[in-house]
């Protein structure tokens, strides 16, 4: 009895399986790691590329990740001749400027999937290890002038030949980093993900054959490809350009043309690069303009390298989203946020059945450590925050959830983190200040107190959207912007967005403030029982709604 | 003392409410088992209880042990059909139920929406007061403001309330002191602790338990009193215990207080039932699934133990972030694939089964009741591996013109024939089932060959052989009675309570005496929780599980503490077990210093449990056994002729060979060529895969 081979069923249960790969490599790092930022706010991603790295398919964790493992297999593929590469490999980068896409925090872990001989796939991972060396605790300065002092770079090189571990790169990384232990712990969480999905990869191809493994794999990307020129063809056809302003003063400009079988997006009129951490990689704006077609074409369908083929990005080499050697990239992420966001801006009144008013959209990164007052040890903190969505025609916006760029990330408890940091957590509610109101209005951003509990301790924030508030659409108001309290213990208070190594002593509060959505539609429409839902909700003052809302009680 | 025990499990489902009847002749030892199936009876589901005693000709007053699973708390959960519920908790925490953890498991979709909190903003309320992690009172609670929440609730008709406080898993006091204040100032409402139903940490998880908790207790209570009043009025003087989501069962006092614990009861009763029969045929290391209409189900057991968890969540998908439970669940992996999982394809050609099903109506086309979509169940018809002149046990006829018509239609959109459609729809079936298997075994570093596959339900014994033998598998047990295999499982259940603490006991000096108090202290909470079930100390089995991580990680790693003593020699030789744990189910392990986190201890007494006896044989042949043969299609291994065989005619010793069909009113067991089958002492079917 000899098995069909490329029957679309056989096609299915491989694609299938790889999906089923993905989550397990996926599910063993997030157990294993030990970083927090790993596996409780999971800031990771796994995945398995073609053998000409292209995206197959990935675990979840992060959207904005999945555009990075690619691009990393990729970069390996330019730098080592395939007669260098063997079975057993394990590749390491987190710099740009080698396929890391992102900053130097994020690693991506590499292994190449070999049958007969060949290449056949790679499984990849990626994370965000706390310290990567660098000017400052937690590797993300935001004074950081050129990379070099963002940590340690580690341009795609073999942490592991033929299954043996280079004992060498590993203690040069591991002394690099003022958390030493976390990196060991995190640096093997990724190896075992990517030994697990090798080995699963090799059971498929040996059951399948490696014919039809390659043939599925190369279906796939076709299967993608067509969802997205069928999602395509639904669009409104045409150029779009849009121009905003930043909390920097700087002025973003975006084109974004869609036609039958292409989205391009031209993003070559822009500032040039910055000495400041605020620069990203030409590859990592790829992957914001890759989330933005995903988000407006099909978002059940996997996302895979076909699915982006009929994606053109076009940059400047030289300007902040096409950065190059040596421009810091600590902040990368506020960056690309931002392009993300322009995108959707721009396309939003085009688009309103699928695209919200104005979200917090920041990443709103925010890093605090110091000595466990109980403890005595070292502990830093690295989260993004929750925040308000905008609202669309016939929903108000989701109140605190992770930003666009997030997916299946998890805040930390304030359980866990008065345990494990040694902080007090005073409040973790939802934003009350005003704004975002429309006929649907703004979800609601948070309000958290970290006090602190010990001196010596130090902050370090990034965010956007602190100046420049969330947009509201077609009447409805704009919503509010994010930003850091710093609350001595002597009641003097002093506000933040980007700022790095703030001094915090014992009893000062870190008050974290999050932006409420844009409101959508005029709110003189809105409908009197959620206006009543509302200030019985206490999400809403009974003046304001007479006076934005015109309901008298 | 009468000379026969009888022992009755009633299961209420959605459609059905099933019962076993066992009966045993306390001289001979001989067995009898009767089964019976009538309507649910919604909303007053005792009603459908009394009414299949009566329909099996059961006198509630002869049974001595009652078992009963029930889905209403699991109903009234998903239906939104619980009471008005409202939270108080610690002040700066109000919006712990809105905010929740954030996380958005859709993560492309920017249209995706939070899911709605079972308590508004309105009915959340705060008290000042809050302990540290440590569990030491940082600043006293307050209750001044108490009286006006409670009036508030009072006037917007709450009917529950829940309370959950910062850090309560470490010490309770702040909570008992608002639930006893609430109960003098209000003693109507409905009223529950977070630390009642847990001591965990992680304050939205806790509140979220509560809440759900408080949500489902006057609807399970006001059934649990119904039931009990409505056996009371037909003179039932045995005992009488409730399925628990932990493989065990609970008094229905207990179960009354805090019947958020039922959750998961259903799929638990079978699993613990392929543990018992592993148990009595020396399988100890059992793969379990459970096929049914729409879900399959499945959990590893290692070493007769099965894995219980407090990670359970409802509502939790791809495409939504659901609800979590924090209560004592059996780990299990649930998939949309069923009998009745239709079968689609997508704009691009794709071939997709489930989670979408036809349930009951209209039920897969072959029902004849206006189902147009091809399902599971109409492949394997279509495939002859369901007979189609005895479809349902012959209480259907099956409608083959539907079934060509909805695999046609199919195997257009495909470009096959409709037989390689059919074939299609179980392949791909399997497949999703294999991978769910592959989560609870290879995903948890366990190699299935090491496994027997206990497959049960009402599709188990149809797929179970393909599905072992993709895995490399070497046997698989279709246990008798394979439909009402759940039912079986509560009567061989144990009163058991699951007890999950977190306390962080880090590498020190005053290590041994952390653990010492902490096992001391929950194994006193079990004894005297026991002692309330009236169960003696002495009959109580505890077996202590620490909860170790390395230091820095979060998640833990169980293992077993098994000295009675605790002292540097028994820490130590746990920390090893942990290290071999870790590195069977990461691939590695480190040098890192390990740190308790916590402790699971499993209290458990026997309540009357029944024991198995042999069944009798009759001299009959196999030949007796045999009902006709007919052509089966194998899908990848082609088309044979299959020997049918009357399942309840097949006895202990028997031996024959595939291919073949075994079947009964309520189950197929698809034997695949090669096969070597054989029926133990027991009437369960024993299946040797390879060569």
């Amino acid at each position: 009895m000899t098995t069909p081979s490329h029957d679309p069923v056989t096609f299915d249960i491989i694609q299938n399986s790889l999906q089923a790969i993905s989550d397990e490599m996926f599910a063993a790092m997030r157990k294993t790691a030990m970083s927090a930022i790993i596996y409780e706010v999971l800031d990771m991603g796994t995945g398995i590329c073609a053998a000409d790295g292209e995206i197959a398919s990935s675990g979840a964790g992060i959207p904005s990740f999945i555009g990075v493992l690619d691009k990393a297999a990729k970069a390996i593929l330019r730098k080592h001749p395939v007669t260098s590469i063997y079975p057993g490999d394990v590749f390491v980068t987190n710099d740009p400027f080698y396929g890391g896409v992102t900053h130097l925090n994020d690693v991506v872990l590499v292994m190449p999937v070999f049958a007969e001989g060949e290449i056949v796939a790679w499984t990849a991972n990626i994370a965000h290890w706390n310290d990567v060396g660098g000017m400052v605790p937690g590797s993300m300065s935001t004074d950081a002038k050129e990379i070099y002092q963002e940590g340690l770079r580690i341009p795609a090189i073999k942490i592991i030949e033929k299954g043996v571990s280079n004992q060498s790169v590993m203690d040069l990384m591991t002394v690099n980093s003022r958390l030493p232990e976390f990196l060991k712990g995190d640096m093997w969480a990724a190896i075992a993900a990517v030994r697990i999905g090798e080995k699963r990869i090799l059971d498929l191809v040996a059951k399948y054959g490696k014919g039809t493994f390659i043939a599925a794999m190369k279906h796939f990307m076709d299967y993608g490809e067509q969802v997205t020129l069928k999602a395509l063809k639904e669009l409104p056809k045409g150029k779009f350009s849009f121009a905003e302003e930043q909390d920097s003063g700087q002025i973003y400009k975006v084109t974004v043309e869609i036609t039958d079988d292409e989205f391009i997006v031209d993003l070559t009129d822009n500032p040039d690069q910055t000495l400041t951490p605020s620069n990203a990689s030409r590859d990592g704006v790829v992957v914001s303009c890759q989330m933005a077609i995903k988000a407006i074409t099909d978002v059940s369908a996997p996302a895979n390298g076909g699915s982006f083929r009929p994606l053109v990005v076009k940059t400047r080499p030289g300007s902040i989203f096409d950065a190059q050697e040596p421009a810091a990239h600590g902040f990368y992420y506020e960056v690309e946020i931002r392009v993300f966001d322009l995108i959707l801006r721009c396309l939003a009144q085009h688009l309103p059945e699928k695209l919200s008013a104005g979200s917090f959209a920041s990443i709103c990164g925010t890093v605090l450590g110091g000595p466990h007052p109980d403890t005595g040890r070292h502990f830093t903190i690295v989260e993004p925050e929750l925040g308000g969505w905008g609202a669309m025609p016939g929903r108000d916006g989701n109140n605190a959830i992770f930003s666009g760029f997030h997916g299946e990330t998890f805040n930390c408890p304030a359980e866990i983190a008065e345990a494990r940091y040694g902080l007090y957590v005073d409040q973790l509610a939802l934003n009350p200040e005003e704004g975002g109101e429309g006929q649907w209005r703004g979800g609601k951003g948070i309000r958290m107190d970290y006090r602190v509990r010990a001196d010596g301790n130090f902050l370090t924030c990034g965010y956007t959207r602190s100046r420049i508030m969330p947009w509201g659409m077609e009447g409805g108001h704009e919503g509010t912007g994010n930003h850091v309290d710093v609350i001595k213990s002597d009641g003097s208070r002093k506000r933040y967005s980007f700022a790095t190594g703030i001094e915090l002593n014992k009893g000062d509060v870190v008050r974290v403030v999050t932006g409420n959505g844009g409101g959508y539609g005029d709110p003189k429409k809105r409908d009197r029982a959620a206006v009543l839902d509302d200030i019985k909700n206490g999400y809403l003052s009974a003046e304001r709604a007479r006076t934005i809302y015109g309901v008298e009680i | 003392m009468s000379d026969k025990t009888i022992r009755v499990a009633t299961d209420v489902g959605g459609t059905f409410t099933d019962l076993v009847y066992f009966e045993t002749d306390n001289a001979t030892g001989r067995q009898t088992v009767r089964t019976a199936k009538s309507d649910t009876t919604p909303p007053n589901f005792e009603q459908g209880v009394l009414n299949v005693l009566a329909k099996a000709e059961v006198d509630p007053a002869d049974i001595a042990f009652f078992a009963h699973g029930t889905t209403v708390v699991i109903n009234a959960l998903t239906e939104r059909k619980g009471a008005k519920t409202a939270l108080i908790t610690t002040e700066g925490f109000r919006d712990v139920l809105e905010i929740a953890r954030g996380n958005r498991p859709d993560f492309f979709n920017l249209q995706y929406v939070k899911p709605e909190p079972f308590v508004p903003r309105y009915l959340c309320r705060e008290v000042p007061g809050r302990i540290a992690y440590t569990g030491a009172e940082r600043s006293p609670l307050e209750l001044e403001g108490l009286p006006a929440i409670l009036e508030d609730f009072r006037a917007e008709g709450v009917e529950a309330i829940a309370i959950c406080l910062l850090h309560s898993y470490a010490d309770p006091r702040h909570e008992q002191a608002v639930a006893a204040e609430v109960r003098r100032l209000w003693p109507e409402v409905s009223v529950v602790a977070s630390h009642q139903i847990t001591r965990e940490w992680r304050e939205y998880e806790r509140a979220s338990t509560a809440v759900l908790s408080a949500y489902v207790q006057p609807v399970a209570s006001r059934y649990l009193g119904r039931l009990e009043d409505g056996l009371a009025s037909k003179d039932f003087g045995g005992q009488l215990y409730v399925m628990q989501s932990n493989c065990g069962v609970d008094s229905l006092a207990a179960t009354r207080e805090i019947p958020i614990t039922m959750v998961e009861s259903g799929p638990a009763s079978g699993f613990w039932g392929a543990a018992e029969l592993g148990r009595i045929l020396g399988e100890k290391n059992v793969l379990a699934l459970d096929i049914g209409g729409t879900t399959a189900k499945c959990s590893l057991i290692e070493n007769g133990h099965v894995k219980i968890m407090t990670d359970y969540w409802i509502e939790r998908d791809r495409t939504a972030s659901g609800y979590p439970i924090m209560v004592p669940v059996v780990d299990l992996v649930e998939i949309g694939n069923g009998g009745g999982s239709i079968a689609w394809v997508d704009d691009f050609g794709k071939l997709h089964v489930g989670p979408q099903s036809a349930g009951a109506m209209p039920g897969p086309a072959a029902y004849a009741r206006g189902g147009t979509q091809a399902t599971t169940t109409d492949a394997n018809l279509a495939l002859g591996r369901i007979d189609k002149d005895y479809f349902c046990g012959g209480t259907i006829t099956a409608d083959m013109k539907a079934v060509d018509g909805a695999l046609n239609a199919l195997a257009e959109k495909l470009g096959l024939s409709p037989i390689e459609a059919a074939r299609g729809i179980l392949r791909i079936a399997n497949n999703n089932m294999i991978n769910a298997l592959k989560l609870v075994s290879l995903n948890r570093g366990h190699d299935p060959r090491d496994f027997t596959l206990v497959a049960f339900g009402g599709g188990g014994a149809m797929h179970a052989v393909a599905l072992a033998t993709e895995l490399g598998m070497k046997k698989v047990v279709i246990p008798r009675g394979a439909s009402v295999f759940s039912a079986w499982g509560m009567m061989m259940s144990d009163l058991r309570r699951d007890f999950f603490v977190s306390r962080l006991i880090e590498q020190s000096d005053a290590r041994s005496a952390a653990l010492e108090a902490l096992l001391h202290e929950t194994k006193l909470r079990a004894v005297e929780q026991f002692a309330k079930e009236g169960v003696a100390a002495d009959k109580v089995k505890l077996v202590p599980f620490i909860k170790c991580r390395y230091q820095n990680q979060e998640h833990a790693v169980e293992v077993e503490f098994t000295s009675a003593t605790v002292d540097a020699a028994s820490i130590q030789a746990m920390i090893d077990r942990f290290h071999t744990a870790y590195e069977r189910e990461y691939t590695y392990r480190l040098d890192a210093p390990v740190e308790i986190v916590g402790l699971h201890l499993v209290a458990s007494a026997e309540v009357g449990k029944l024991e198995m006896n042999a069944l009798p044989t009759t001299g009959a042949t196999l030949d007796q056994a045999v009902k006709s043969r007919r052509d089966v299609d194998y899908a990848l291994e082609g088309v044979h002729e299959a020997t049918i065989y009357d399942l309840a005619k097949l006895e202990p010793g028997m031996r024959f060979s595939g291919p073949a069909i075994l079947e009964d009113s309520g189950t197929t067991v698809v034997i695949h060529p090669g096969n070597r089958v054989s029926i133990d002492a027991y009437g369960n079917t024993h299946i040797e895969l390879g060569a």
